[in-house]
Parts: structure tokens; sequence; C-alpha cells
């Protein structure tokens, strides 16, 4: 099974960015800044202020990767669809909203935050502001390598008609209590694709084959590496 | 290509512990919708929900444990190397609630790592699972992707799991969201006015045929086709045009090789909400060309069990077409235009081998299951 990868873009504690503007790697420990719309779009969108933490820095680094593979604009949908792994998903949105819903009973219960409560809404933001018409879904697994979710992605795109798959990972810093440390909290996604972009060059072919995911000739043994290997293909 | 059979289903619902009694509750009219005393309504929309009868958590456990528990012993031993999908949207949701109120620390088992793996364990899996989450489609995708996984050959049989409950955190949510009904509600009526909520747990061992016949089981039903697609429109509303559940149907009517009139019934989301059963009517005699077969909803007896909706009323889907007949849609009594001669509130009699089950959530998600009768 394969796919191009045609486009990556991150919301990481290294910053914002995408594949064809940067050399390295972005994951790594620290803080994370939540965009700011004027960070991601050019236009004033009343939309994106009202995200939540969780849905900010998935949208946006989905939004910096269509870009980063020249398809970010679009006037047809497009059978593109999302696999987002996470492990906390948008516990700090719950937590937010029980701030909201326990203190007078649920009077005071926030219908805005309550929206926000499934993992998987970031991704109708992204599908509605940039005509994905593809699966969209959150995937929770032990996985320590972020490689679970491009598995799942290949397999999606080559059993499915789907043109393309937006795959990576979306993780909030996690609360206190659930830090096992050296944690790198961010957003990063691929865009895998059947065919090699049109605008940009490819970064390559990825293949999953016998479970392993193979790039360039490589195994390929976790996400961080895979983007470096990306980052070094692009120069 | 295999072929990919349900062999096996477990179902705790409103209507009880199992097929039968949910079954014959639904063939009856019953509805588990009632007075909801789990938790303080004062402040909220409605009180009535269909909860679980006597559910039970354990000592600094969930409730969730207890429907684990009623589902494993029901649906019995399954092969070991059986791969696992669960769906479930909010998970151990009630004790998270229960430590913000106490102000105590947040349990681990609020993530879905440690369920998975609670999960895997009780049904004696070595495979650690994973946790698909596409709101109210959740199930009916993740018996998609085990048909999917089944069908390529990746696997020769996957236990889908789906279980959520009535939480006073989602209830308050939809009742902020003023989409909640105070009385029982009534999909695809005219006089509809939001939804109940429910809960249940539900297991469909899916195998290859092969594999499934050498294991001795009888097969419920063959999923034939599956779709999923989005509406790009709204992150909590329906496209009107009903686009993406039009896309989702028709892929899964193409993967099964039939022509929309081959397929015999319809098993819809139908929730109960305005916009939600009108976008369902208008996609499906969009697919239908205004030919609907006769189509039901459950929700009217088991309320909205969210990510596991799709996976009970795929469970009753097998046993439809085993039958030849779809229990009645409760409280539809007077259906919506688009729907009428379609849809009934008293069981309708169905002629033919395919029945198409969907379901439609947040995020704007579609997932379509077409399953074929077995003879």
């Amino acid at each position: 099974m394969k796919g191009w990868i045609n486009g990556i873009g991150w919301v990481t504690a290294a910053g914002f960015g995408r594949g064809r503007e940067s050399s390295e790697h972005p994951f790594c420990p620290g803080l994370l800044e939540i965009p700011k719309r004027r960070q991601v779009f050019e236009q004033p969108d009343m939309r994106f202020g009202r995200l939540d933490e969780f849905s900010r820095i998935g949208l946006a680094a989905l939004a910096f990767c269509l870009r980063d593979a020249g398809e970010e604009a679009w006037d047809k949908k497009r059978p593109i669809g999302i696999v987002a792994a996470s492990r906390y998903g948008c516990l700090q949105t719950d937590l937010a909203y029980l701030q909201t819903m326990l203190p007078d009973q649920g009077k005071l219960a926030s219908p805005n935050l309550f929206a926000y409560t499934l993992p998987n809404c970031f991704l109708g933001e992204a599908a509605l502001r940039f005509g994905l018409t593809g699966n969209t879904l959150v995937l929770n697994q032990a996985d320590r390598t972020g490689l679970a979710p491009l598995r799942f992605a290949l397999e999606e795109l080559n059993w499915s008609g789907q043109q393309g798959i937006l795959t990576g990972t979306c993780d909030l810093t996690p609360p206190a209590a659930f830090a096992v440390g050296n944690e790198c909290p961010g957003s990063l996604f691929l865009l895998l694709e059947k065919t090699p972009a049109t605008d940009v060059p490819s970064y390559g072919e990825l293949v999953l084959c016998d479970n392993e995911i193979i790039f360039a000739g490589t195994r390929v043994v976790d996400l961080p590496s895979l983007v470096t290997a990306c980052l070094a293909v692009k120069k | 290509m295999s072929r990919v059979v349900v062999s096996k289903v477990a179902t705790v619902t409103a209507l009880g512990n199992g097929l039968g009694p949910l079954w014959q509750g639904l063939l009856a009219g019953r509805s588990g919708i009632a007075e909801l005393t789990r938790f303080d309504c004062a402040n909220y929309g409605s009180r009535q929900a269909a909860c679980i009868k006597d559910l039970q958590a354990p000592l600094n456990g969930s409730l969730l444990d207890d429907i684990l528990e009623r589902v494993a012993k029901q649906i019995g031993p399954l092969p070991s190397d059986s791969r696992l999908l669960v769906a479930s949207t909010k998970g151990e949701i009630d004790r998270l609630t229960t430590a913000c109120r106490e102000e105590s620390a947040i349990p681990a088992s609020v993530l879905f790592e440690p369920l998975l793996a609670k999960i895997a364990r009780r049904f004696e899996l070595a495979d650690g699972g994973c946790n698909i989450n596409a709101a109210c489609a959740s199930s009916t995708i993740a018996v998609a992707r085990a048909a999917g996984l089944i069908a390529a050959g990746q696997a020769e049989a996957v236990l889908v799991y789906a279980a959520d409950l009535v939480s006073e955190f989602v209830f308050s949510g939809f009742s902020a969201l003023q989409a909640l009904s105070a009385e029982p509600c009534r999909p695809f009526d005219q006089q509809r006015k939001g939804l109940n909520l429910g809960e249940a747990g539900v297991a469909l061992l899916l195998m290859n045929e092969e594999r499934s016949r050498a294991c001795g089981y009888q097969p419920l039903a063959i999923v034939a086709g599956w779709g999923a697609a989005n509406d790009a429109h709204h992150v909590t509303a329906p496209a009107r045009d009903g686009s993406g559940l039009i896309l989702a149907c028709q892929q899964a009517l193409a993967k099964a090789d039939i022509a929309a009139g081959q397929v015999a019934a319809i098993n819809a989301h139908g929730t109960g909400t305005l916009y939600n059963d009108a976008m369902e009517l208008t996609a499906f005699n969009a697919v239908f060309n205004s030919q609907l077969p006769p189509l039901h909803g459950l929700k009217g007896s088991l309320g909205h069990c969210l990510g596991a909706a799709g996976g009970v009323e795929i469970v009753i889907a097998c046993r439809s077409l085993q039958q030849q007949r779809i229990p009645g849609t409760v409280g539809c009594h007077q259906p919506e235009a688009a729907g009428q001669g379609r849809l009934s509130a008293e069981p309708q009699k169905i002629s033919g081998d395919y029945l198409l089950c969907s379901n439609s959530g947040f995020g704007g998600i579609n997932g379509v299951v077409l399953l074929q009768g077995v003879s």
C-alpha cells in the first residue's frame, strides 16, 4: 500500500511551520503557543476565535499542511479524509466545560464549549473550511511511535475512493497529573495522496508493507524520523 | 476479497440484556425512555432518557464497567486473535465528572488507553485495539473499518465493541444546545421536538466467511458494503442537502455492487431533531430517486446511544433481514411528508436481501453500512 507525502504542517512547542519552510523536525518538549487567527489565516474569521485550544492547534496544523502541498485553496469539495491520533483528545475542553456545568448544577453549562467536547469536531472545522468530504475520525491507541494513524490512513487511502488523507497527531499539553515527562505537545499532519502533488514537488512515496512503514527505502521507526527524512529529501 | 459476516453479537440497552428482549420490545413498540433519576435534571430542558436498568458502577469504577461485564458475559468466548475496535465518544465520562465535582485527582481511566486495555483484557484478546471517535457515527465507522480489514485479508476476525453512557456531562450539553426533547422523542414525526439520550453496550464479532464457518458460527448477516463521508458544511448541524450522507450511501452501494432499488429497508439515524431527520429524508430520497424503501429509526425506543447507536442498530438490522420485518418507529405518528408511506410506528414487513444502516454526527461525519441477509 502506498501514498505520496505531498504536504507537512505543524503547531508544536518549536512554533508553527510547514515542511517546505523548515529544515528540522519540530517535535520538542516545551510550552505550546496556541495560534491566533492572524497567525494562521490572513482573512478575518469569526469562527476561529470561538474554537477551543485543541481545535485551534489541530486546525492550524491542517491548514499549514494543505498550504505546504499547494492545496489550501479550493473551488469544489474534494474527497480528502482526516485520520488524527490523539492520546488526551479534548480532555482540556472537557475540564473547561465541567467548570461551566458544575457550579450551578448545569444552569450555566456552555453550549459553545460543549460543541467541542468531541475530539473529532475540529476535523469538521477543517472539512468545512477546506471542502474535505472524505472520512474523518480521531484515533485513540497506545502508540509511542506516532505511526499508527499513518498505517490507518494508508489502508484507508488504498481501500477507498478517497484522493487523499490528512493524517497525524494532535495533543495539547496534558494536565499535570498525566504528564510522563518529555511530552512533545502539538499537532502535526501529513497529506498523503494517491498521486504526487501537481503544484509542488512531492516529498516522496510512503509504503506500508507487512505492517512496516517504508520511506525512501528505509524502515520508518517513528513520526519525527519520518519528518526528518522528508525535510532532507526536499533539500 | 473475503466476504465479511457478522458472526456473534451482544447488546445491553434500555430494553434489556440481549438481542431477544430487545427485538421483542421493539416489535411490541416499547420504549425505554423514562424519567431520569441518575442525576438532578431541574436545570435542564428535559427529564427523559433511556437508561439501562439497574446499572451499577463498582467501587471507584465507572458505569461502563457494568456494561462491559454484561456484554462480555453475553457474547462469550471469542477467537483470541480477533482484532479489537472500540467505539466510544466519551468513555468513562462519569468518572471525570465525579472527580471534578469532588475536586479529587483525575483518574487515568478517563483516557482511552487504559480503557482499551481493560476492554481487551475482559474479552481476552491479545490485540490492544484502538478507539474510533467519529461522534455519533463512531460504531458504524468502526464496523466499516472492521469489514475493510477483513475484506482486505488484514484480519480474519474483528471485535467491534461500542458503549456510551447517559451522563450529566452530555445531557447538560445537549440541554444547553436546546437539542433535548422534554417529551419522549418522535423521530421523523412532523411534531418532533428534539432528541432523548440513551445508553448502550454492543459487541459485534465480524469474521471472514470461511473462518466463521470453521468456528461453527451461524452467520447473522453479510457486511456487503460501507461508506463514510463528511458534509464539509457545519460542525454541529447537518448539511440540509444531505450531501455527505448521499456520498456515504453511494459508496456503500458501489462497494456492495448493487443498485439502490435492491435495498429492502433503511435503518435511519433518526434522532428526532428537526434538522437531522429532514436532512436524512432529503438524502434518502436523492439516493433512492424518491422510491424509498420502508424505513425506520430506533431512537424513540432506545434514545440516542451516541457512539454505540450505530452498533445496536446494525445488530437489529441483522435480525430484521432474518425475519423480513423492521420494528416500528416509536413516536412517529404523523410522518414527515418526505417519508410518508414508508415510515410507521408499527412494524413493517420488508422483502429483499439488503438493509442500509446510517448514522451522522457532530463534525459533519456520516457513516453507512449495508447488510445482506444470509439465506
